[in-house]
C-alpha cells in the first residue's frame, strides 16, 4: 500500500508559485493534476511523499502562499483513492 | 531600408527591433508550451502557467514589486488604466490629470463624467509639458480619490515631477495612478521608494515584448472591482469571481505567446540595465535635439534638457505639412516617423502644437548616432525644399 500527499491551492498563480519556491529550495516534490477524489478551486496540485508534507507545507505557509488544503490519498488495490484532509494544524504533528 | 542603418523612428509608438529572444520565445511557447495556463493540469498547460508566472516575477524585479499577485496582466496600457479607472473610481469621485494625459485617460475618464458617475479637472502644463505644481495644490477637493500622472508625455517625452506629485496626492489621502507606456523599461521605477498605488504599462513599447501585452500593478490593499469577469480555470463551481490577486482582474486566456516573449523583453532589460539603457537614450535625444536644432526652419516642442525627457522629441518645419514631411521622410528616405496629433489633445494644446500635429520622433535603444546622421541630413534637405 502507497500513500502520496498533495497541497491544493486557490487559483493556478499560488499553485506556481510554490513550485517556484520550492525549487530554489531544492525540495523533492511534482506538480500534478488534482486527483479526482479531492475538490479543489485550481485543477493542478503539489504531490510529495507524506514524509516531506510537513516542511513543504511550512515552508510555502511561511512564504505568505494561500494554501486551499492537505491531503493524504491511500491506493489500495481497485478501490478508488480516499482523500483524507489535513488542516494546517495537523502539520505539526505529521 | 539602407541595411546599415535602423531608419525606424517610431519606438514610442511600438519598439523595433525587439531582443532576438522575444521572437524566439513568443514561437517556441506557441509551438511547445502550448497548453491554456491556469487550465487543465498536463505538461503543456504547466509550461505555459510558468512562463505567465516568471513574467509577474521578472516585472515584479524591474518596478521593485515585492508580491508578483500584485501585477496583472492586460491588453496594453489603454486597458491597464481602463481596468484601474474602472476599478477604483466609485460614484460622486473627484479625479485630477494633467494635460499632458493620453486618449487612454482623458477618454474613459470623459464617459464616467459623461455618465454622471465622476467629476474630473485638468492640471494645466506649460509650453514644455510640465504640471501647474501650484495650481495642483488649489485643485483638491473633498471627493478627490485619485490623481493620475502621465510619467513621460507620448508628444514631447517630458517628464513629469512624480515625487513631488505623488506626495501632494498622499499628504491629502488620495491615491495616485501612474501611467508608464512611455517610461517602463527606459526609466527606472520603483514603486515602493515611489509610493506609486497603480502602475500601468505596456509591453509592446520599451519593455520589447509583443503587441497585445501590458499590465497594472495595484498595491497591497488597494481593492479594485473587476473590469471584466469570467473563466480563471479556479473556483470554477460558482458564479462569483475569484477575490484573489492576480485573477481577481483578470479573465479568459491570457496571451501566453506574448507573455513569453516579454517575460524575454524584461529579461533584456534586467541583464542590460534600465540606467544603462535610461543613459543611451538620453545621449541620443541630446543628439538628435542638438542635431535638428542647427536647421533653419525646425521648431522643437518640449523640454530642451534630454535629462527631464524620455527618448521622444517633436518638431514642425516652416512651410510644410507634418504629414507631408512624414511622407518624403519615409518613401524618399526611408525613414519610419509618427506625424500628426499624437492622441493627446491636451498635449497639444498645452505645446502649442494643435491641431496641426508635430513630426514625432523616438528613436530607441538600437537606434546609433549614425542613424541620426542620416536622419538630420534627410530633414535638412526636406527643409531646403520647404524653402527654408
Amino acid at each position: 500500500m502507497t500513500a502520496s500527499c498533495y497541497i491544493t491551492f486557490p487559483t493556478t498563480f499560488f499553485a506556481i508559485r510554490a513550485e517556484s519556491i520550492l525549487k530554489e529550495k531544492g525540495s523533492s516534490f511534482k506538480m500534478v493534476p488534482v486527483p479526482r477524489s479531492i475538490s479543489s478551486s485550481c485543477g493542478t496540485a503539489l504531490m510529495c511523499a507524506c514524509d516531506d508534507l510537513s516542511t513543504i507545507g511550512k515552508n510555502l505557509l511561511e512564504n505568505g502562499l494561500e494554501i486551499e488544503g492537505f491531503y493524504e490519498l491511500e491506493e489500495s488495490g481497485l478501490k478508488k483513492p480516499v482523500a483524507k484532509e489535513l488542516s494546517i494544524d495537523d502539520l505539526e504533528s505529521i | 531600408m539602407n541595411n546599415e542603418l535602423n531608419l525606424y523612428f517610431d519606438n514610442a509608438a511600438t519598439s523595433w527591433p525587439k531582443p532576438e529572444a522575444v521572437y524566439a520565445a513568443a514561437e517556441k511557447q506557441m509551438r511547445q508550451a502550448f497548453g491554456n495556463p491556469g487550465r487543465s493540469g498536463h505538461t503543456h498547460t504547466l509550461e505555459a502557467d510558468r512562463l505567465v508566472y516568471q513574467s509577474r516575477e521578472n516585472l515584479s524585479r524591474l518596478f521593485n514589486i515585492n508580491d508578483p499577485a500584485r501585477v496583472v496582466f492586460a491588453l496594453n496600457a489603454t486597458d491597464a488604466l481602463n481596468i484601474a479607472l474602472k476599478g477604483i473610481l466609485k460614484k460622486g469621485d473627484h479625479v485630477l490629470y494633467t494635460a499632458m494625459e493620453h486618449n487612454s485617460v482623458l477618454r474613459p475618464l470623459g464617459r464616467l463624467r459623461r455618465e454622471g458617475l465622476i467629476t474630473a479637472s485638468m492640471i494645466p502644463c506649460n509650453a514644455e509639458g510640465y504640471p501647474d505644481l501650484e495650481y495642483l495644490e488649489r485643485a483638491y477637493r473633498t471627493e478627490t480619490t485619485l490623481l493620475v500622472i502621465n510619467q513621460a508625455s507620448n508628444v514631447t517625452g517630458t517628464i513629469a515631477p512624480l515625487d513631488q506629485m505623488i506626495n501632494s496626492a498622499h499628504k491629502r489621502n488620495v491615491n495616485v495612478l501612474v501611467d508608464a507606456a512611455q517610461t517602463a523599461g527606459t526609466i527606472p521605477i520603483d514603486v515602493k521608494k515611489e509610493g506609486i498605488d497603480m502602475l500601468a504599462f505596456t509591453g509592446h513599447k520599451s519593455l520589447f515584448g509583443p503587441t497585445g501585452t501590458g499590465g497594472l500593478f495595484v498595491r497591497p490593499g488597494l481593492n479594485l472591482a473587476p473590469l471584466r469577469e469570467g473563466g480563471t480555470g479556479s473556483q470554477s463551481e460558482t458564479d462569483v469571481h475569484p477575490e484573489s490577486m492576480p485573477e481577481r482582474l483578470e479573465a479568459g486566456t491570457l496571451n501566453s505567446a506574448g507573455l513569453a516573449g516579454l517575460l524575454e523583453g524584461v529579461s533584456f532589460i534586467l541583464n542590460t540595465g534600465v540606467e544603462a539603457i535610461r543613459d543611451y537614450e538620453s545621449k541620443l535625444r541630446k543628439y538628435l535635439y542638438a542635431s535638428l536644432q542647427e536647421l533653419e526652419g525646425v521648431t522643437l516642442h518640449g523640454p530642451p534638457s534630454s535629462d527631464q525627457c524620455a527618448a521622444v522629441l517633436s518638431f514642425t518645419l516652416d512651410g510644410a505639412d507634418c504629414g507631408e514631411v512624414g511622407y518624403i521622410l519615409e518613401s524618399t528616405y526611408g525613414v519610419i516617423c509618427r506625424t500628426g496629433l499624437h492622441c493627446a489633445p491636451l498635449a497639444h494644446q498645452a505645446t502649442g502644437t494643435f491641431p496641426q500635429g508635430t513630426i514625432r520622433l523616438s528613436p530607441g535603444y538600437f537606434t546609433s548616432k549614425n542613424d541620426i546622421d542620416y536622419l538630420v541630413s534627410a530633414v535638412k534637405e526636406i527643409a531646403a525644399l520647404a524653402g527654408n
